[in-house]
């Protein structure tokens, strides 16, 4: 997502912000909310979990618009945000599934779930939780493999490693709807 | 027979960085060629992918709590300042017995009385409550900062205490400070008269 509000209308908007503007604040939330959601949902495991990210992640910025230099663009800085909450979330959940977690969730616990023909939307869900948080921070968000690994507490390599089996996987699934 | 590239090799290529056999193999191979075009689709198809958009709207809970949270910090820097005050006078005390500290302390109480009574001025215009427009907004947040870094100097005695007069002079401009925080309310209050 790029970020919709200039630089010039976010400085200010944060400076109304942090003075108790409610309007202010209230325009930094519509112009966000949506990235801030989709981010969530694509990193956490339910749409329950993706809403609380969404809620803590508006808060943290409430709490730390100060901290914001104005210099950089202003949804990186929301993103960053929000990106912690939801793999702090993760973290805390102690996840630490495997690739065998995801042939399982692909062909036995979820099996009733999955359509027949797969869809890139419903093969992503398919990977697993910490696969899946590879690729959309690196493949959609434009993250690097040095920062995913400082944001997941993973080395780069490991990102790397992580993001070639997602693939691999993608493909196969993709490959198998096809071809049905 | 030469290997075809790796899918790590070939999405290091797709993100422009990758090995030069791999860039040339990639550049040559056809299967390796048609992978790379694969997971650099892919990648298209994943930025293409619908935003989505949250069930509830959550702004009102936001506000609610970030208003909460705000009136809580007031409420911690006045007591914040209520320790500093006594900290501030019981350490001039006890580290200056012998000095003749009449000027010094005379000023250092002015200092702190003016403090808190712009303290008290402004926390009754209650500015938590009220929008200000975007130059006066960016005034108000410098000045908090200002505000932040000069309690913190107060709040940590081996910033002060080895230096004549300086615990005085940190006083007075925090009641600089906080005089100018009133006046941009006290305008803005006549300004939408309210």
């Amino acid at each position: 997502m790029a970020d919709t509000i200039p630089l010039a209308e976010a400085r200010s908007l944060v400076a109304k912000a942090r003075s108790g503007d409610a309007d202010a604040l209230e325009h930094l939330y519509r112009a966000y909310e949506a990235g801030v959601y989709t981010l969530a949902r694509r990193l956490t495991k339910t749409a329950e979990d993706a809403e609380d990210v969404l809620q803590e992640t508006f808060l943290e910025v409430c709490r730390s618009l100060g901290s914001w230099r104005g210099e950089g663009s202003l949804w990186g800085w929301v993103r960053t945000i929000a990106a912690n909450k939801a793999l702090m979330r993760y973290r805390r959940e102690k996840v630490r599934e495997t690739d065998q977690l995801d042939e399982e969730l692909g062909s036995g616990a979820r099996s009733e779930d999955v359509p027949l023909r797969l869809d890139l939307e419903s093969a992503l869900a398919r990977l697993s939780e910490r696969t899946r948080a590879v690729v959309w921070l690196h493949d959609v968000e434009g993250y690097t493999h040095e920062e995913i690994a400082e944001l997941m507490g993973m080395t780069a390599s490991f990102s790397k490693s992580q993001l070639a089996r997602a693939h691999q996987k993608l493909r196969g699934w993709l490959d198998e709807g096809s071809s049905v | 027979m030469e290997r075809h590239a790796l899918m790590e090799e070939l999405l290091a290529v797709r993100d422009g960085e990758g090995t030069a056999w791999t860039k040339g193999h990639t550049a040559t191979c056809p299967t390796c060629s048609a992978e790379l075009f694969r997971v650099d689709q892919v990648r298209a198809q994943l930025k293409a992918l619908p935003v989505y958009a949250p069930p509830r709207d959550r702004f009102a809970v936001i506000a609610a709590a970030a208003r909460r949270e705000r009136r809580a910090r007031w409420v911690r820097s006045a007591a914040g300042l209520a320790a500093a005050a006594v900290l501030t006078g019981l350490t001039f005390v006890a580290l200056r017995p012998h000095a003749d500290p009449a000027f010094e302390r005379a000023a250092l109480d002015r200092a702190m009385e003016r403090s808190q009574a712009l303290e008290q001025t402004l926390h009754a215009l209650r500015p938590e409550h009220r929008a200000l427009p975007g130059a006066a907004a960016q005034a108000v947040a410098e000045l908090e900062d200002r505000l932040s870094r000069i309690d913190a100097q107060l709040g940590d005695p081996g910033a002060w205490q080895g230096t004549p007069g300086r615990a005085a002079d940190l006083w007075q401009q925090r009641a600089g400070v906080l005089s100018a925080l009133v006046d941009v309310h006290v305008t803005r209050v006549a300004a939408a008269g309210l």
